[in-house]
Formats: C-alpha cells, structure tokens, sequence
C-alpha cells in the first residue's frame, strides 16, 4: 500500500518538495518536516484553532487537514504574513501594539484567524469580532486587546483588502 | 491513526468507482473524518479525496427551491445573500455552527453526515463498550456522565445525540437529499436519519459507496420567516444544549398563524420534527401564550437519563423563543 | 487614584523602607537585602521605556512573526517520536502488557514498560526542600493508581507511527477495587493542623450571633489547560542531558530531572525560552518527561514527547475538587463575630496537593472569633497541582459569596458591609499590612462600574427577556519573596544584555527587566536584549506565586546600579579613559552618556568609553541575596521552594488586594449567564508596566469567568476516567463570552513588600471573580448558586 508519496506544497509563495506519510497532517507537515513550526498545536482535534492557516486564501484548520489535501494549493502561514523586508503585517504590528497576546502561542492562529475574518467584512463590529475570532482560544485572557487589535487593523486595512 | 492510502479522484464516476472498493471512506472538509480517525472510531484504510469533483459546490436558488452541491462549503451557503433571504434558518443554523475556520472546510454533504459527540463514542481507548462502534456492545454513557445526551428518539442501546445544526433546519423545511450510487435516488432529509433502535451504528440511509450529491430545501412563506436559535453554555463555538429552527406562515390577516415549521436539535438522537407543536399552532393567532402552550408539546415522550433532565425544561423555552423571534414578538 | 508625587506617600515609602531593612537585619536565613536607595526615589513622570511606562511586549515580533521558537520545535537531525500510554482502569494491577503488535508496527524504535525496568528515581516532594510536585514516577511498578496514569511509551521514527502503535499496545488489568469521590465514606480525610486558625470561641460566637449565614461551597476539578500542551525534547551529549522543556522554572526542572536519571544537576541542562502558558502547571516537570530522557538515553537520539491535550488531563493535576462549609455570624448591624469553616480537597491516594480553603477566610476581615479547619482526601486520581491562586481562588470564593448573602441577609450594600469588616492588620498574624489600598479599590471600582445606581433587590433590573445582576466582591493574593540574581553584559557595540535563568511565561519578563536595565544605564530600551529561561543562565526562582517579577526587578536593579558604578569608575580610573582626569564622585550616568555632573554636555558614551579603554565588554552578576551567602544557599533559590518568604516575613503582612464588579445578563428562560461588562480596581504596589500587567489582570478575570461559568472536569464516577478530556467538552472561555473589562491600578509602591515596590499581580486577577460572579447572578435572579461552575441546568427557568 503506498502510504509514503511525495508531495509538493506550496507554502508562503515557494514550493517544499516533500516526502509525506498519506497521515500527515498539514498541521504536522509544516512544523515537523517543512521547518516552520510557527502554526502552533493546542489540540490536534479542531478546537482551539492554534493551527489556523490559510489555504486557498480562506483560514482553515492544518491540524484536521491532511497534507495531501493542500497539494496544489497557496498555503500561507504565520511566516509567511510579513513583507519580505520583515515589515509586518498591519494584524501582527495591531497584536504588538494592543498587546493582544501574552504567552504568544496561539497568537500565530489568532492572527491567521484575524487577517481572514477583517478580509471576509466580520469585523464591523465588536461583537462580531468577538463571534468570528471564537475559533481561536486564547488561555491567557487576551479577548479584549484581540478585538481592540481586529478593530484597529480593520479599520487600517480598509475593506477588501488583499491576504 | 493507521496507515491509510490517499487517492484524490478527478470525477464522480470516479470516486464511486473506487469507493467501490472495502475499507474506503469519501474525504471532503475532514472535519469530521480526520478527527475521528485521531480518535480510533473511523479507520479506513483509503480515503478518496473529493473535494475537486467538479460542479458539486454550486448554490442555486430558482422560484421554488434552494438547490446546494455536497461540497459548498458551510461558511458560503452561510454567507449567500439568496439564502439569507429566502432561508434565514438555513444561514443561521450555519454561522451558528462550530468555528469559521471549521466553516470554511466542511461541506454541506459532510455536515449532514457528522457524527455524535458522545464522549464514549469517542473515548475508544477506554470505552469499548459502546452499540455505535461495537453492535452489541452495550453503552457506557447510559448510565454514565449523560448530560450531553439524547432526551428524545433514544433506545436501550443509544441515547447518543445527534450534533449538527443544519439538519435540524432541513428536516423543518422537508429538504430531500440527492444520492448517487449505482443510480440516482432522493431521500427526504427527516428519513435520511435513522433512530438508534436496536442498531445504532447505522445512522443514516447511505450504502457505502454512495455519495451525497447535494440537498435541495422547498422555498416556502414559511421559511422566508425562519429563525435558528441555539442555546448553550458557551456563547459560540460549542454544540447546542437545545436548538430549534423554525418558521411560521402567517394568514393574510398577519395575526393568525396559517403554517408552523419546528425542529430540535441538542436533545434528539436525530434532528428531530415536532410535528405536535406545528399542528397545535396551526390556525391559532400569534402570540406568546399560544406559542408557549403549543411548545411544551415539544417534549412528547421525552425519557431524561441521570444528568440530561435540564433539557426537557429548556427545549420547549427554545422552541418558543425561536417562534416568538420568527413571528416578531419576541 | 493616588498622586506618585504625593509627599505623605514619600514619607510613607521611607518609613517602610526603614522598616524593611530592620526586618532584613533581623530575619534569619537568606533575608532578603534592602532595596538600594535609588528605588525609595519619588518618580518623575514616567519616561518612555522606565519602569512604569507602558512599553509594548519586548517579545512582541518573534511571537506574532511565529519565529518565536517553543520547546518542542527545537530543530535535532535524527529526532524520534515518543508517543504516551495511559491506563483505562484507575486502581489496581497491570497483569499483562501486550506490546507484540507494537513492536511489529512499522518504524517503532522501541516501546518502554515497567517490564523494562529501567530505574527512575523517586524526586523530592516540594514540601520535603525538593522542587517536585508529584512523587509518581512512571513504569516503576505494575500498580495502577488512577485512570489515565502513563503505563508505556512506543518511540518511532515519525509522530504518525508511534501513534499508530501506541494505539496497539493491549492490557490486561487486574483492578482492584477505586476511591473516586472524596465524599466516599470509605474517605479518610486528613487534617492539615498546619494552617488550622482558631481565636476566640467561634462556635459559641456563631451559635449566639444575631444574624447567621451558611453554606456548603464547592467547586470541580479545574485544568490549567494552556494553548501549549505538555511537551518536551530530550537529548544526550555523552553523560549530558539537554531537556527543552516548557517550564515555569528552569532551575527546579532540572533538579527534578537529574533526580529522576540519578545525574549529577551539573550535567543537566533546561531550556525554556518561551513557554505556550503555563498557569501553574509547568512549575515542575511531570511524569512523561523522565520517559522522554530514559528513551532519548536508550536510542541514543533526541527523542521528543508530547501528550496529546486529552493525556494533559491525567498527565498531570489541575486544581482539586474543593468543598468548604462556611458559616458566618454578625450583629444586625453587619459587625462579623464569628467565621466557623471547614474544608477539604481531594488529593492522589498516595500523595500529597493542599489547596489551602482557608487562605483568604482568616486574612479578609475582623472577626473575634474564627475557627478554620483544612483536610485533604486521597481518592484515585492524578495528584492534584497549582492552578491560578491556588488557595486564595476557592477560598475567596465561599468567603465572597458568603459576604454576599449575609450583605442580603441584613439588607446592608455588599461594599458597606466590607468596609464594616475591615482588618486593620492581619486578623491571625496579628501584624500591620505593609500596604492595603483595597478602600481605594472599592471605591475606584464602585465609581467606575456605576455601583450606587444598583437596585439592591434580587431581579429588580432587567431588560427584555433579560435579567440584569450586579455583583462584586474583595481579592487578595500574597506577596511571596526571595533574594535573585542577574547577570548585565555591557558591549563595546552598545548593545546592553540582561541575562537571567527565569521564565517569561507570557508575563512580560523579558520587557520589564529591559526597563529596569534602561532605567538605570540611561540607554534606550530597544538596546537592551534579556535572555531568559535557560540553566546555562544566572539562578532564578520560579515564575509562580506571582513573585518573580519582583524578585528579578530587585536583582536587574541591583546589578544595573553596580554597572553604573563600575561604569564611572572605569570612566574615572582607565588611563585610556577620556574623563580619567575626573574624579568618580564629580560624573554621572544620564542617557546613555557619562559626563561631570557640572558639565550638562561632553559626556562620552557607554560605548564609547569601552572602546576607548579597549574593553569589549563590561559584565556585572549580582544579587538580592545578604552579604555571605552561600552557594548552598543561592542554589535553594534556584532548586527548591526553601527560600519563598510568607508574606509576613519583613514583619508587615504584604497582600495584593482587588475590587471586583460584575455586571451578568441572564437570559430568564434559558438559564444562560453572559457577563456585560467587569470592572476590577487592583492593588499590585507599583506597576511596573501598566500595558503588560493590565493583560495579566484581565487574563485572570477571564479565567475566572471560565470557572465560574464553564469549566468543570466531569469525572465517571464508575471509572474516575475524565469523560471531558478535551477542549470542547471541557469549556473554557471564547472571545464571545468576554464583554469589555476596565481595570484600574490604585497600588502604591510597597517598598516594604518588595524589593522595588511591586506586589502580586498575575494570580490576583483570578481571585474573587468567581464569586462576584455568582453574586451578580444571584441579583439578577435570586437564586443563590454554591457549586460552580453555573451552567445551565442550575438556572434554567430561573
């Protein structure tokens, strides 16, 4: 049975040629086998949303993803948001700025989860920041700085901005 | 998880094809499969990757139905300005459901196919006791932790509920569900579910090997006037504690109730039609006493475990909140 | 709120700077030094990057970047893949073990047992001078003790692999027969006579008292839950041991770690430079790490072990079930005359937790007459560990909740009937409080909520379908202390180093001792880089207890103060030097620049000066510690809890204090409780970055929301297995259920508490929330709830 194949992904606008067991998780094949562990797992079975990564320009969950599934598709994660130049992204320089984080590790998907929900127009409101950011648990208790960060970079991207 | 093949089929003759073949599973949003492959419940040896067959993730809405592909993913059938119009229940009962990443993977036809949260079920390491599982096992949740479980539609053998919220919408609105397998058949959505009885671990009529192709939801006065309301402990992100989508029709007079659509979900073993709660509205004016009366009637041989009792007091309390809401007079 | 340039506060900091150094003078052991005078200074206004100002988080880019590294995604070649088994059953025997089809499984390396026998030491306990926090050590016996205790581990080359063959690992139990519930009459609690209070005659006070409340106050098992899960990485050098750990104290990891391997500590190190949360549960290692280390030794390659988040459930201990009977007795005037309690915890059935019920019942009001009793209960379950204000969060609680009704009771305001209670100094150590700003706190907190527009009537306010309560209630958590050290590297770049072994669990570690370093050396803060979390750094204590960020500001200053001076007098005494003809007394260090104190311009810079006299660096190590102490004495601080001064040690009783105001709606047919809004006014002493502990503060109040509305381990009370081993069924907060919090700091620098003036702030925030909670939720329906969390069948229909 052929479970190994290789497999091509493309992750932050460059191709990882890799050689995957068919159970890979696209969770586990960004940060064990493409060195980029910056998508976090908080539980591995889709409820914390520490995994969020966009595929196809939409935020999805890596850990409930099979690596396979991806192939063919623009992956981009938390390495992959900030300018080439290291200029960050106006979600990640709002989370530094509101502090809207403290132990950082759900921070890479609370801010995959962010730029997603400000490009979907769920960020009109705080309540509904509030409901369309719920996918991602924060333990440390950065709910309010998480809105006031969504809020802010909302307004500063303007809608319909680009991923 | 054991080791499984992975095939990614081009077409849907295709994939029927090899779904043909023992131990193989149809993939699309995953959220359900992969996370009960972690836990042990599914293990296929092939999964058939469907998420590129083409031509099955389309919406459309004609003068008489909604029509939705089996891979239109949650968060666009939730997000389409149509449906919202037309079906506020069904846009509802989406956005409502899990998490917008969790959205935007799962599919339409996935979703009608999630299965129960019953921690038991899910606990295969611990629990081989469990009728869904093992036929015949017997049931660890009985007389366990039962909060969660089913007050409505349970048997001896299964008192597991049924999660999803979006089928608690079609079954109030007399969706069908179009299958495709060796031929092309259509199933109303309220006998797609199956009850437990005797046999728990069959949940549904699909044979293996067929495929959900896409559901198709009658456009009514009804549902233009619809309403999905969930009430749980969390205020998002978390299964229902008891749900009801609901409609209601009004005569020409806008006081007289002419037709009443209500379903529960949270406290059935399937998304569960209370038809006595439509016909006790039937005819009758719109207003909160009525409405409160007729949704006690919600709860019709509901049997509570040890810990699920709180149910039978909510669900009614739901259902006529939904209505009020539906009928603007909440 | 209080001016800093208030002259009676200035008067007042001295006094008590007085105070502490006779305390420092006359306590024995390893006292702690007084703080140097520059910190008794009144403030100027904050300058940006002081200590004081509201800095962005130091750590802020690589975390939102994602390059921050945690410590299982340490890149090793060859690493393998531990993946953990637990037990089904919880008390008994493993009879057999059947790792055959294991073995068999494709790419398995090796899958350990207690059949394998290899030895793992038992640790040394905290209570006994060591840092462990459980004694259980996995695969020593056959003997199982609860349900969900690892009893094998399959190592594979890949994580999907030793999956795949854990799940093949078959058992055959010989059970024997469990204790689940500590309510089992078979239960033996035991009393804990060591922090047993009694004054006056409480029961006879209670039993004559005009006006009585009761109550049975419980609450569940509550996990720590952090977004990281267990995790760590093991590997061997020759007879070295490297272990990336997530760990809250690097120094007690690796005494714990070289205890279990029988290793010299000098061969040990941990590295923990983030941490993915912690909350009280990555103070010490537990059992799944000694496993990664024995495999990692047996493979001769990195071996890196997680528990998947439902094995952190029984992989370690949250906060134990808790049960308290809390009686109150006053005059009709609200006067208390009497507390009579008596509570218990549960505890593993061979070891030892105490979650002390009683901490804040014998420390928040004047009584004349108390009696507080404390028992644990062993049953089979995992030992029960710290989790946010382990202690003062139940017990705040029942005594908050009880105030509440006995405020109902007499018809008297919640707040009114606390300040006709308040202790003028520490009811049981009988001692003055070295700083108490809780009237601050009331009065900041009532005036920010709104509280004198509050209809006292149970269901009186309402909205819609919604009825509207209002609660509030008192916190506190201790001012714990110990001596520090630090280490300050100057370079001849001008970049500035702070080294120190402690943690920054998401607490602001790294960019408030940048502050404190800035401060003192007049450089810019963005040039100041601090290295934490790692052996190979100076000693620290453990990041818990809300006491390392005080113990680190006091050493960081310290050394920064003997940079200064090392400074001036290289600047005085180098023959290269450009200022060598000045004398040390005549220059100062201001902006970076060291000049004569007369000449306003012409300094030179730090860096500057280094090149010049042909240094390429300045390093500085210093410490809190008293003069002559030992290595003995600096490596307790570092290994154990031995040092950890009670908050009465400097002979002022120091607490950090809160007001907690709740606004609930209730939904009146549902039972449903959403929180509208939180207003909390705290006490931590001196603030030294209000952005960063605002963020500490609101953590805990959402925390708390979680407990008082959410979580609750469910235990099968057939198989004590936990049936909500997960993050859906074991509900912890969403951004959806948190409202907008205000939070008001009305602390003062406590120059008698600490070393800089700060007091508790990260635990606190947890403390009393529960309670004003279920307080408000009492107001909005008059029904009073004593068992948390308040979920849904306790309401509906309320």
């Amino acid at each position: 049975m052929a479970t190994q194949r290789a497999v091509r992904l493309r992750i932050n606008g460059r191709d990882h040629d890799l050689t995957l067991d068919s159970r890979v998780t696209l969770l586990d094949a960004l940060r064990e086998y493409a060195g980029l562990p910056g998508s976090k797992k908080g539980c591995d079975q889709g409820q914390c949303g520490a995994c969020t990564v966009h595929v196809g320009g939409q935020r999805v969950l890596g850990c409930l993803t099979l690596a396979m599934q991806a192939e063919g598709r623009e992956i981009t994660t938390i390495e992959g948001l900030a300018a080439p130049d290291g200029t960050l992204h106006a979600v990640q320089a709002a989370f530094v700025e509101h502090d809207a984080f403290q132990c950082g590790y759900c921070t890479p998907g609370q801010i995959m989860s962010a730029v997603a929900c400000i490009h979907e127009g769920h960020a009109g409101s705080d309540d509904e920041i509030r409901e369309y950011m719920s996918g991602n648990i924060c333990r440390c208790g950065a709910y309010p700085h998480i809105v006031a960060a969504v809020r802010d970079a909302a307004a500063r991207l303007g809608k319909g901005t680009s991923l | 998880m054991r080791a499984l093949e992975y095939l990614r089929a081009p077409d849907t003759a295709t994939a029927l094809r090899e779904a043909a073949q023992p131990g193989t599973r149809f993939l699309a949003g995953g959220t359900t499969l992969v996370d009960l492959m972690k836990c042990g419940v599914e293990r296929p040896a092939r999964v058939i990757d469907i998420t590129h067959l083409p031509g099955l993730d389309e919406v459309t809405v004609s003068d008489t139905a909604i029509r939705i592909g089996a891979l239109a993913k949650m968060s666009q059938v939730a997000a389409d300005a149509r449906v919202r119009t037309v079906a506020p229940v069904i846009s509802e009962a989406l956005w409502r459901a899990a998490s917008a990443q969790l959205r935007n993977m799962a599919s339409i036809g996935g979703n009608l196919l999630q299965r129960t949260r019953c921690t038991y079920f899910r606990d295969t390491a611990a629990y081989p006791n469990c009728n869904k599982r093992n036929p015949g096992s017997g049931c660890a949740a009985m007389d366990g932790l039962n909060r969660n479980h089913a007050v409505l539609g349970a048997s001896d053998a299964c008192i597991a509920t049924y999660p999803g919220d979006l089928a608690v919408a079609l079954v109030a609105f007399d969706a069908t569900v179009r299958i495709m397998g060796r031929f092309e058949r259509v199933v109303p959505v309220d006998q797609f579910f199956r009850l437990p009885g005797d046999r728990p671990d069959l949940e549904h009529d699909l044979a293996p090997g067929e495929m959900i192709l896409g559901i198709e939801i009658p456009l009514s006065d009804a549902l233009r006037r619809s309403h999905y309301l969930k009430v749980r402990d969390r205020a998002s992100y978390e299964f229902a504690a008891a749900s009801a989508a609901v409609g209601i029709a009004l005569e020409a007079d806008g006081r007289t109730i002419r037709e009443a659509r209500v379903a529960l979900g949270g406290v059935a073993t399937k998304p569960w039609r209370a038809r006595a709660v439509e016909q006790a509205l039937a005819g009758k004016p719109l207003n909160e006493a009525v409405i409160r009366d007729a949704a006690a009637q919600a709860m019709a041989g509901a049997q509570a475990r040890e810990h699920n009792a709180y149910k039978i007091a909510l669900a009614p309390k739901v259902v006529a909140r939904a209505l009020m809401s539906a009928g603007g007079i909440a | 709120m209080t001016s800093p340039l208030n002259p009676e506060l200035k008067r007042r900091t001295l006094v008590q700077a007085t105070m502490m150094t006779g305390a420092a003078l006359t306590a024995s052991g390893a006292a702690q030094a007084a703080a140097p005078a520059e910190a008794n200074a009144v403030r100027q206004p904050v300058k940006h990057g002081a200590v004081g100002s509201s800095l962005s988080r130091a750590d802020g880019a690589v975390k939102v970047k994602g390059t921050a590294r945690y410590a299982i995604e340490q890149p090793l070649a060859r690493m393998a893949y531990g993946v953990l088994v637990q037990s089904t059953i919880p008390a008994g025997r493993i009879r057999a073990i059947d790792t055959a089809a294991t073995r068999a499984s494709p790419g398995v390396l090796a899958v350990y047992t207690h059949e394998s026998g290899f030895r793992i030491n038992r640790p040394k306990r905290d209570l006994e001078g060591g840092a462990a926090t459980e004694v259980f050590v996995p695969l020593q016996d056959n003997l199982v003790r609860w349900n969900g205790q690892h009893i094998a581990i399959v190592v594979a080359e890949s994580f999907e692999q030793a999956t795949e063959a854990a799940a093949l690992v078959t058992v055959a139990y010989e059970a024997s027969e469990a204790l689940l519930h500590p309510t089992d009459s078979r239960a033996h609690p035991q009393p804990m006579d060591a922090i047993k209070a009694e004054w006056g005659d409480a029961a006879a006070a209670f039993a004559s008292a005009p006006v009585k409340v009761e109550g049975v106050y419980t609450t569940p098992r509550e996990y720590n839950v952090p977004m990281e899960p267990h995790a760590c990485v093991a590997a061997w050098e020759g007879d070295r041991l490297t272990v990336w750990e997530p760990s809250q104290w690097v120094g007690g990891a690796r005494q714990v770690i070289s205890e279990w391997m029988g290793l010299d500590i000098e061969k040990v190190r941990v590295v923990s430079p983030y941490v993915g949360g912690g909350f009280g549960s990555k103070i010490a290692p537990h059992p799944h790490v000694s496993l990664a280390c024995i495999a990692a030794r047996e493979l001769g390659r990195p071996v890196k072990v997680s528990l998947t988040r439902p094995q952190t459930f029984t992989g370690l201990g949250g906060r134990p079930r808790t049960h308290q009977r809390l009686a109150l007795g006053a005059t009709r005037d609200g006067q208390l005359v009497s507390i009579v309690h008596e509570g218990w915890n549960e505890t593993a059935i061979d070891d030892t937790h105490v979650e002390p019920t009683n901490s804040v019942t014998t420390l928040m009001y004047a009584t004349p007459n108390l009696s507080s009793r404390h028992s644990i209960i062993p049953v089979n379950t995992v030992n029960p560990s710290w989790l946010r204000a382990p202690g003062e969060n139940p017990s705040t609680y029942a005594l908050e909740t009880a105030m509440d009704e006995l405020a109902h009771t007499l018809g008297m305001d919640p707040v009114a009937l606390r300040l006709k209670n308040w202790a003028d100094q520490d009811p049981k150590a009988k001692i003055p409080w070295t700083t108490r700003q809780l009237r601050e706190a009331y009065a900041a907190g009532a005036e920010a909520f709104g509280w004198s527009r509050r209809n006292p009537a149970p269901r009186s306010m309402r909205e819609g379908r919604e009825l509207i309560g209002w609660g509030m209630a008192a916190g506190t958590y201790p001012v714990w202390r110990q001596p520090g050290e630090a280490k300050i590297i100057l370079h001849a770049d001008g970049r500035v180093e702070v080294h120190s072994g402690g943690v920054d669990i998401g607490t602001g570690t790294y960019t408030i001792l940048a502050q404190a370093a800035a401060e003192v050396l007049g450089v810019p803060v963005e040039r100041v880089s601090v290295s934490l979390g790692d052996t190979d750094l100076p000693r620290a204590p453990v990041a818990g207890g809300s006491q390392l960020a005080n113990i680190l500001m006091g050493a960081v200053h310290t050394a920064a103060v003997a940079t200064r001076t090392e400074l001036l007098n290289l600047a005085a005494s180098d023959p290269k030097s450009p200022l060598r003809s000045a004398r040390v007394n005549d220059l100062v260090l201001e902006n970076g620049q060291i000049r004569p104190s007369r000449r306003p311009t012409g300094g030179v810079a730090i860096a500057d000066l280094l090149k010049a006299v042909e240094r390429e660096r300045l390093e500085v190590h210093r410490d809190t510690f008293p003069t002559g102490a030992t290595e003995a004495q600096r490596n307790a601080g570092n290994r154990s809890f031995t040092l950890m001064q009670p908050a009465t040690a400097s002979g002022g009783s120091a607490h950090a204090w809160s007001a907690q105001f709740v606004e609930v709606r209730v939904d009146e047919d549902f039972g449903t409780v959403r929180v509208k809004r939180m207003v909390a006014a705290f006490d931590s002493g001196l603030v030294f970055n209000p952005k960063l502990a605002r963020s500490q503060w609101i953590g805990g109040m959402i925390m708390g929301i979680g407990q008082a509305l959410l979580e609750e381990g469910l235990i099968d009370p057939r198989d004590g297995r936990v049936v909500n081993a997960n993050l859906a069924d074991y509900a912890v907060a969403v951004n959806a259920d948190v409202p907008e919090i205000q939070t008001i700091s009305v602390g003062i620098p406590d120059l008698q508490a600490t070393p800089r003036g700060g007091k508790a702030v990260g635990e606190l925030g947890i403390v009393g929330v529960a309670a004003a909670i279920s307080n408000a939720v009492f107001h909005a329906t008059g029904k009073r709830i004593r068992d948390l969390p308040i979920t849904i069948e306790k309401l509906v229909g309320a």
